[in-house]
């Protein structure tokens, strides 16, 4: 557990002492917050029987920024100590495998929570810029949060398998760029062109990202979507584990 | 200290290390060596549990290198070859974390970092960014890292690559006084290092260990014939020929005429000294000499003739692999021929 923390916070500093961090959180932020504006001005023109907190996660809009965010806080992981041949010296010192894959993903996670936080800051900005009640209940914001932490539990542990098994960080991004996408869309089967409402798209759509999302930014917490992102996010993890292992037995 | 049996590493198609036993004893210095792709990387990485052997195994300091993977980790200092480092940390920095993951604490790492850079000479740029440094600083904190847990066993593969002479010649100073209070094994394929640091010497070559003995030793060994240089003021015929007539003198060429000098390359029996001999051709026939010189046998050339001797006459305990013998004595006469050009490059 020790080495854990260590690397932990080893990995966190690299993060935030390198610029990228701050570019993607700048980028990140402005993205979400005209998507805010946009969705606002919409529906001042059209009246919505959605809140706007539902309007603005299952929007697809708000999921593009997702499928660059993930490939460009977890490209370097592993990709980049196998290229710089550091791997070495982490590997050979006592350290557990498991010790520096959760490391580095833990800390993976907290830099995209930090990313994605200030979008919570536009719900209380909103209200209190507006001097409107609530036009949405606390719950839907509690569950959304929610959603978003699985969502990023997931995807960060996609990358993070994505970028142990290569040494370009080119191709890790492209990776997890990819899966990301896929298992956004399996939801969207129906628009194209599959039958809708057979038992394959329901079965697609129950994996897929927006899914879950609406559930929840509707402030109704279902045990299903929790369960099935923790236990994903664990099992890539677990073949991270082996693959960073495997390289040892390498012929 | 280390304690290898039939180590072996298979990769594709192709077997890097081919059934290796050795021992390395408490306080050795022993110098692994070997021509480029002779196996020397893949077996330090077996040892430090970075790759694993496909046969075989090994114990370092008394743990097996897959049972107790961690306390053999624990105990060895390894530094990789070309010294991966992170670019983005400062030197001291960079340490810290390093004795921090190697189990150090809080306390007990600052001290021991501060002690790794005064041995390796790093007081006073521990501020610097590790990209903004040159080789040989990076080879220094490759080697701070590797002794900042005070490791009963250092390894260290090919610590000088890269190096200029100075920084050569400081680099062999330093770790024979590591030798003082480390078990060292290092890799490396310039002689003149080993010759001088190391008290054994292990040859691989082709994944086989060929030779494991002290330079000493192994030059000693050596089946070379004896060289003498002789220069004198003279012409080449009659004099070639009477020194020619001397017994034990097999061959004799010229190196070069300059003016009125001659340089003979005299080769001879390598148990007959003809030094008296020829010294006394030259006063008997009144010639000016300005060179009388034996030339010593190197481990250069001990290293270059075991390499071309084939593979099952050099080490007859190492059970002869099924190889094609005249294909594989062609090859690494090759090889040796190569690998002494680009030695005489380097040293």
């Amino acid at each position: 557990m020790r080495a854990f923390f260590i690397l932990f916070g080893k990995e966190l500093r690299s993060f935030f002492l390198s610029p990228l961090a701050y570019v993607v959180m700048a980028l990140f932020t402005f993205l979400n917050g005209w998507l805010f504006i946009s969705m606002v001005k919409a529906m001042q023109l059209q009246v919505s029987a959605r809140s706007l907190i539902y309007n603005l996660f299952s929007s697809g809009w708000f999921w593009m920024g997702y499928f660059i965010l993930f490939p460009l806080i977890t490209m370097r992981l592993f990709a980049e100590e196998r290229k710089m041949g550091t791997i070495e010296g982490l590997l050979t010192a006592p350290v557990r495998t498991a010790e520096v894959v959760l490391a580095k993903y833990a800390a993976t996670v907290v830099v995209y929570l930090v990313i994605v936080a200030p979008v919570f800051l536009f719900f209380p900005l909103f209200q209190a810029v507006t001097g409107e009640g609530a036009a949405f209940h606390s719950g839907a914001v509690w569950g959304s949060a929610m959603g978003l932490i699985l969502v990023g539990l997931f995807n960060v542990a996609i990358g993070t398998l994505a970028s142990a098994l290569t040494t370009n960080q080119l191709i890790a991004a492209m990776l997890t760029f990819v899966f990301v996408m896929l298992h956004y869309f399996l939801g969207f089967l129906q628009n194209f062109g599959m039958v809708p409402g057979s038992a394959w798209t329901a079965g697609m759509a129950y994996f897929s990202t927006t899914e879950h999302i609406q559930s929840l930014s509707e402030g109704l917490i279902d045990s299903r979507p929790v369960i099935y992102y923790l236990s994903f996010s664990a099992v890539l993890l677990a073949f991270t584990h082996l693959v960073i292992e495997s390289r040892k037995w390498r012929v | 200290m280390i304690e290898a049996r039939n180590l072996t590493k298979r990769y594709a198609g192709r077997t890097a290390v081919d059934s290796v036993s050795f021992e390395v004893g408490k306080g050795e210095i022993v110098g692994f060596l070997g021509p480029n792709g002779a196996g020397k990387s893949t077996t330090l990485r077996m040892l430090t549990c970075f790759l694993s052997a496909s046969e075989g195994t090994a114990t370092v300091a008394g743990y097996d290198i897959y049972e107790d993977s961690i306390e053999v980790r624990r105990r060895v200092g390894y530094m990789p070859e070309n010294v991966p480092l992170y670019p983005d940390m400062r030197i001291d920095e960079y340490l810290r974390f390093r004795a921090r993951i190697k189990g150090l604490g809080w306390r007990a790492s600052r001290f021991a970092v501060s002690e790794a850079m005064d041995i390796c000479s790093l007081a006073g740029v521990e501020k610097k960014m590790i990209s903004t440094l040159s080789k040989g600083y990076k080879q220094r904190v490759g080697l701070a890292d590797a002794l900042v847990n005070k490791p009963e066993l250092l390894i260290l593969d090919e610590p000088t690559n890269g190096l200029d002479p100075n920084q050569i010649r400081q680099s062999r100073e330093l770790i024979k006084r590591l030798g003082e209070r480390h078990t060292i094994l290092i890799s490396t394929h310039i002689l003149s290092e080993v010759e001088m640091t190391c008290g054994r010497v292990i040859i691989i070559d082709r994944g086989h260990i060929r030779a494991s003995d002290s330079p000493q030793n192994l030059i000693r060994r050596l089946r070379k014939p004896g060289s003498v240089i002789l220069e004198l003021k003279g012409v080449v015929d009659p004099a070639k020929a009477k020194i020619e007539a001397i017994d034990g003198v097999k061959e004799v060429g010229v190196i070069h005429e300059r003016g009125d000098w001659v340089s003979f390359a005299i080769t001879t029996d390598p148990l007959i000294d003809v030094r008296e001999d020829l010294f006394a051709l030259v006063q008997r026939e009144k010639w000016s000499i300005r060179e009388l010189a034996s030339r010593a046998a190197s481990l250069e050339d001990a290293f270059v003739d075991i390499l071309q001797q084939t593979p099952d006459a050099a080490v007859p305990a190492v059970e002869a692999p099924n190889l094609d013998l005249e294909d594989s004595a062609a090859e690494s006469d090759d090889d040796a021929e190569n690998e002494s050009n680009s030695l005489t490059a380097s040293t």
